[in-house]
């Protein structure tokens, strides 16, 4: 454990030289105990924006759940359960000290990967991607969702070693060649299984989250520049020699091309712009949308969640969960460049990128200036296992903060 | 973390932050500015059009008779808004639905599939949210099978659906034309302008697409209000259909039957095969299109509810003389001796001839190694031009044109140092209507040609190359040695000199032949009405009137000028005079065909032409008009491959001249003339016939109740024993009265009326008594009427 003072904590501590005794009261109860020093910021922004996804959910399904003569809140509960369990999750992901996690990252991964190999073998195929486990009780299972987690946590690992191992005081820089490609192979074993599902949305998390990483972990410059122009030159020849299923890359190009209110995915980001821009400044009121109530954005309590909030609650509301999302990740970045060690550090970034990558792509995608890729909006659309991957990913950066600071009572 | 990482945190935090700007400046763009724009089409998102289409007008003959109606035909539909959202989507039901309308589940399957680049008919091009037609004209069984179980065939509709059809089947296909499915981009480019739908049939050919914006009518359009899935919730508004307008037409179907059954009957007598024929029928006061055929033709229901690739191709195919191409004005050639009125003209009008002047009638004509022969080599010596007209000299007209072109400089073509040609013979031909389309009211119009010395030069500049290229390296894919060297030199020189204006090809103009002319059926028809009503060139009209479902007249098409013949009225009456000699004096071309003709009834001007066409048959023609001495109608009659013009095309022109002054037969054109008022059509739509409405016509009880016939003693002028008409509201009783006519010699006002009774003046050489129905009639006045028929007086029937 480190007990380095916080130098380089740009922050002064809130926390006022005290004698003993305070010391140890508000250890137990007060102002320094690890409760109160979680960042409540982020996980208000969080838990409300869940409970907005809840809403959205609700609105999005109540309509045909209850024409099909169902309960209409299943989707409401469902949604408010996920969040719940998540919490649990979260709160464990806080808990355990994440440079013990360090110690258990190679079994995460690993774990990761036996999720995807099974869902290669017993998963069910939804919407033409062979990504879910069904559990019993209609619970499924999105192995993908906890690759995202367990490719931070391991390319975090490997890309934040190198400050740890030697004591000598003096930092090396940035992680080394090897160190690259090794965090190269590790990523690209879990990018090979999903794309075998296949699930393109969130290959692209994976690689973006690891490309995020390389570069702020201090990698060798070239190897950045490298690996995006392979990506450039990837992503063309993909689609010069049309590599990808024709409705994968239908859904890439429908968003340039120019006839979108044709059916196909074309015509849910058309439909899902009219829900939009008919939300106005103030919105049609949650449960008014015209466009939602109808049921005209296929899709809308998962990736066209967004839809919903455009045309219920307006630029007010659905500008507001983008600033909402844009605290998290403001709060995430804080807390990476807060953190003691490259590997908190490493771990926020990774969940920033991903979460940018994810918010950016859905959101662009509803507003018809980004592609069609099947990517949940992070807290706001349905699905568990989305939704759990995401508060154990709030709940390592919690724990990065809680550990954080030149904090001798850290935990 | 060292501070190299700092920065790119603080990098990534840069971002991060514009990436969400860029979201939320979208999101106002979307919301704030284009909010209105999608608010609109948030309501077209909602709403869903059903279509009714309009009921589309008839096609009436001149007389109301209906040659393209609509009959109803029973459509099973399968509603794919329903269907789809079955467990099954629909599979169960398509099952059940093949075993009741007997047509294999996977063909339904296919043909309710949606259009795509990728998927190809059968398929579905037409709105999801409109029933997919399966089965078009099921018996009322089947489709009872359907309405009555509504729960076994959910999503299947049987319905009663106005089709296309053709009640006399091939009759006069090349001017009715047919419809199909408007095409995507006419959907794009017009679709709101002309209130096209996504399955709306438009007229693609002939009449039904020149007067598609007539006959089409307004579909009625309900506008639901539906959810994503289609589910009705409510109606926006509705529009009633309001069906198209009935099309009148110039065209009788009497003499256009009659017309068909001569050209079909001579085509049969040569030995069919993939022999053409053609005929044109012209009102020559206003140019009127009275019929108009070519064979072979084709049963336009072939069209309805879409032609098969078979079936087009059989159409198109040159093996069977192309039946889609009519070659009445869509096809042009050598037009002989009928040319030799132009020549004519252009003889007196340009060049100073008189018509007392004499010219020699040679039975030769040498023009550098060319020898030009009259038909059959015969010489007539010294004679008028209007006696040249008679016999159809050549070797006189080829002299002027001869001439005409020495005087134009001979070969010379291009600049030079002499005065600019005036190549009377092409300027003269253009006069009259040829080498430009004729106007007419139907699409691709054949042009024809009439190349002058410029047209010559652009020619040659055009394919000197290939002549050249050709005179190199010969025809090698010519089997016969002897032909392809005959085609390479002239293609060695063609290359040289092929700008030149040939001497034989510009003598040759003046008798119709050669290959710096070329004219339609239709063109020359138009020609011949000019000269024949003093000089007006008409525009070929075959739409009189539009006429609303009511009866209220929408419109009427009125006779369309496209100029006057530079010509003087004397000349053209010398013209005409010599044309009448043709059927009626010693020597005259076609006096053998209208040697039991009543010319001194209607007598006939008319031009025999044989045409010589290079590897086949000579082409008959026969140009006319009657009556000679008050014309009223121009017909010109062109059959290819066969012979003389006085062999074939004269007397097919003969029977339908029999056909409308009903000579043998009965009148199609009672009175010898058009009807002069449009038929009526009743306020519920059905149809009176013309005559029906005029207070002259002797009621069908009088008409059809004599039975007593008196065979007349001499001459054709009959009251033909014709079967007498039902008298029901389409075909009336003038369309098959047995009646004699005659020619209108003079008129009075009663004259001008239609039907079957015919007024003459008193001072004609024939006064006949009026029929008993008609006894109030004014004394002055004589009928000439079907029943009971009465010889006429000795003096009128041609000895």
């Amino acid at each position: 454990m480190t007990q380095e003072a916080g130098p380089t904590a740009l922050r002064s501590s809130p926390v006022p030289v005290r004698g003993r005794i305070g010391q140890l009261r508000d250890r137990a109860s007060g102002r320094h105990s690890p409760l109160r020093r979680l960042d409540w910021t982020l996980q208000l922004c969080v838990i409300g924006l869940s409970v907005v996804g809840a809403l959205l959910v609700w609105s999005a399904t109540r309509q045909r759940l209850g024409e099909a003569g169902g309960d209409p809140q299943t989707f409401l509960k469902r949604h408010l359960l996920n969040l719940a369990i998540g919490l649990v999750l979260g709160a464990v992901a806080t808990v355990v000290d994440y440079r013990v996690l360090r110690a258990y990252a190679p079994f995460v991964y690993l774990g990761s990967l036996v999720g995807l190999v099974a869902v290669l073998l017993f998963g069910s195929t939804i919407n033409g991607a062979h990504s879910w486990i069904v559990l019993p009780a209609g619970f499924q299972l999105q192995p993908s969702e906890f690759a995202k987690v367990a490719l931070v946590v391991g390319a975090a690992m490997i890309l934040g070693e190198q400050h740890e191992d030697r004591h000598t005081g003096i930092r090396r820089s940035a992680p080394g060649h090897g160190d690259v490609l090794l965090v190269l192979g590790l990523t690209v074993v879990p990018i090979a299984l999903i794309m075998l599902q296949p699930d393109f949305g969130t290959v692209m998390v994976l690689v973006f989250t690891t490309l995020g990483m390389l570069a702020v972990s201090g990698a060798p410059r070239r190897w950045v520049l490298g690996l995006i122009l392979c990506g450039v030159l990837f992503g063309g020849a993909i689609l010069q020699f049309h590599l990808l299923q024709p409705y994968q890359e239908a859904r890439l190009t429908s968003f340039v091309s120019e006839n979108k209110a044709s059916s196909g995915t074309g015509y849910n980001v058309a439909q899902a712009m009219i829900a939009i821009a008919n939300g106005g400044v103030t919105g049609r009121g949650l449960l008014h949308g015209q466009q939602t109530q109808g049921q005209f954005v296929p899709e809308q309590q998962t990736d066209f969640v967004f839809s919903v909030a455009g045309e219920e609650l307006g630029y007010l509301g659905a500008g507001g969960i983008i600033v909402l999302l844009g605290v998290v990740l403001w709060r995430a970045l804080s807390i990476g460049f807060a953190s003691q060690d490259s590997f908190g550090a490493l771990i926020a970034t990774g969940v920033v990128c991903w979460f940018t990558f994810q918010s950016f792509v859905n959101i662009g995608m509803c507003l018809g200036i980004m592609p069609v890729t099947g990517l949940p909006l992070p807290f706001l659309s349905y699905g568990g296992s989305s939704m759990f991957a995401n508060m154990i990913a709030v709940g390592l950066l919690q724990n990065v903060r809680l550990r954080s600071r030149s904090d001798p009572y850290a935990l | 973390m060292n501070d190299r990482m700092r920065i790119r945190v603080l990098l990534l935090r840069v971002l991060v932050l514009s990436l969400l700007a860029t979201l939320g400046a979208r999101l106002w763009v979307l919301q704030v500015l284009d909010n209105d724009h999608y608010r609109q089409v948030a309501e077209t998102n909602r709403v869903r059009e059903v279509v009714t289409p309009a009921t589309r007008g008839m096609i009436l003959d001149d007389r109301g008779q209906p040659l393209v109606r609509n009959r109803t035909s029973l459509v099973i539909s399968v509603n794919r808004s329903t269907t789809d959202r079955q467990a099954d989507h629909g599979k169960a039901v398509l099952t059940r639905l093949a075993t009741v309308i007997g047509t294999p589940a996977d063909e339904l399957t296919r043909r309710i599939r949606f259009c795509t680049a990728q998927v190809k008919p059968p398929c579905w091009n037409g709105s999801p949210y409109q029933p997919v037609p399966v089965a078009k004209d099921v018996s009322p069984q089947q489709a009872l099978a359907v309405i009555e179980h509504p729960d076994r065939f959910p999503g299947v509709s049987a319905d009663l659906q106005a089709v296309r059809e053709y009640p006399h089947g091939s009759l006069a296909a090349h001017e009715l034309g047919y419809l199909a499915p408007v095409t995507q981009d006419q959907l794009d480019k017009q679709g709101d302008e002309k209130g096209y739908h996504l399955n709306s049939l438009i007229g693609v050919a002939g009449l039904e697409s020149t007067y598609d914006d007539e006959l089409r009518g307004t579909d009625g359009v309900e506008r639901l209000e539906v959810d994503r899935f289609g589910r009705v919730a409510g109606t926006a508004s509705t529009t009633a259909p309001v069906s198209g307008d009935h099309l009148v037409l110039n065209l009788d179907l009497g003499v256009q039957q009659a017309t068909e059954q001569a050209l079909q009957d001579t085509i049969n007598q040569l030995g069919g095969g993939n022999r053409t024929a053609s005929a044109v029928v012209l009102d020559v006061r206003t140019g009127g299109v009275v019929a108009m055929a070519s064979l072979p033709s084709y049963d336009p229901s072939v069209f309805v509810g879409g032609v098969s690739e078979q079936d087009y191709r059989a159409l198109s195919d040159p093996a069977n003389g192309i039946p889609l191409l009519s070659r009445a004005y869509q096809g042009s050639g050598a037009a002989g001796s009928t040319f030799k009125v132009v020549s004519t003209a252009v003889a007196m009008q340009n060049l100073g001839a008189k018509g007392d002047q004499l010219f020699d009638c040679a039975p030769t004509l040498q023009i550098g190694d060319q020898v030009f022969h009259n038909f059959d080599g015969e010489s007539a010596g010294p004679i008028t031009l209007h006696r040249a007209l008679v016999i159809s000299c050549d070797v006189i007209f080829d002299q002027f044109a001869y001439d005409s072109w020495l005087a134009d400089g001979g070969l010379r073509n291009g600049r030079g140092p002499y005065s600019p040609p005036k190549e009377y013979f092409a300027r003269m031909s253009e006069a009259m209507g040829f080498g430009k389309a004729t106007g007419l009211d139907l699409p691709g119009e054949a042009e024809g040609s009439v190349v002058d010395r410029a047209g010559a030069r652009a020619i040659w500049e055009e394919l000197k190359d290939s002549y050249c290229r050709r005179a190199k390296n010969g025809y090698p894919e010519e089997r016969d040695p002897v032909k392809a060297e005959r085609f390479r030199k002239y293609a060695a020189e063609a290359c040289v000199d092929g700008y030149l204006y040939n001497a034989g090809a510009a003598t040759q103009f003046a008798i119709g032949q050669g290959q710096y002319l070329s004219l339609s059926p239709l063109q020359l028809a138009t020609a011949y009405a000019a000269i024949a009503n003093g000089g007006t060139l008409w525009k070929p009209t075959l739409a009189k009137a539009a006429v609303a479902p009511d009866g209220r007249v929408v419109r009427t098409f009125q006779p369309r000028k496209a100029g006057t013949l530079p010509v003087s009225p004397e000349i053209l009456a010398y013209i005409r005079g010599g044309l009448r000699g043709v059927t009626t004096e010693g020597g005259g071309t076609a006096t053998g065909v209208f040697a039991d003709w009543p010319s001194d009834i209607v007598p006939i001007a008319a031009k025999t032409g044989t045409a010589e066409v290079e590897g086949k048959g000579d082409t008959s023609w026969f140009a006319s008009f009657a009556p000679a001495d008050d014309p009223r109608f121009a017909v010109v009659v062109t059959i290819p491959d066969s012979g003389t013009g006085a062999e074939y095309a004269g007397p097919v022109a003969k029977r339908i001249y029999q056909a409308i002054y009903g000579v043998g037969q009965a009148a199609a054109m009672p009175g010898g003339k058009p009807p002069g008022s449009l038929p009526k059509i009743n306020r519920d739509g059905t149809i009176a016939a013309t005559s029906a409405a005029d207070p002259f016509t002797p009621s069908p009880a009088v008409s059809t109740a004599s039975t007593s016939r008196t065979v007349p003693p001499v001459g054709t002028i009959v009251a033909a024993p014709v079967s007498a008409p039902g008298p029901g509201p389409v075909t009336g009783p003038s369309a098959g009265g047995p009646l004699a006519v005659l020619p209108a010699l003079s008129t009075t006002a009663d004259a001008a009326r239609t039907g079957p009774a015919l007024a003459t003046g008193a001072t004609g050489p024939a006064v006949w008594h009026p029929p008993p129905g008609n006894a109030g009639r004014p004394a002055a006045v004589g009928v000439l009427s079907s029943a009971p028929s009465r010889a006429p007086p000795a003096g009128t029937a041609r000895p």
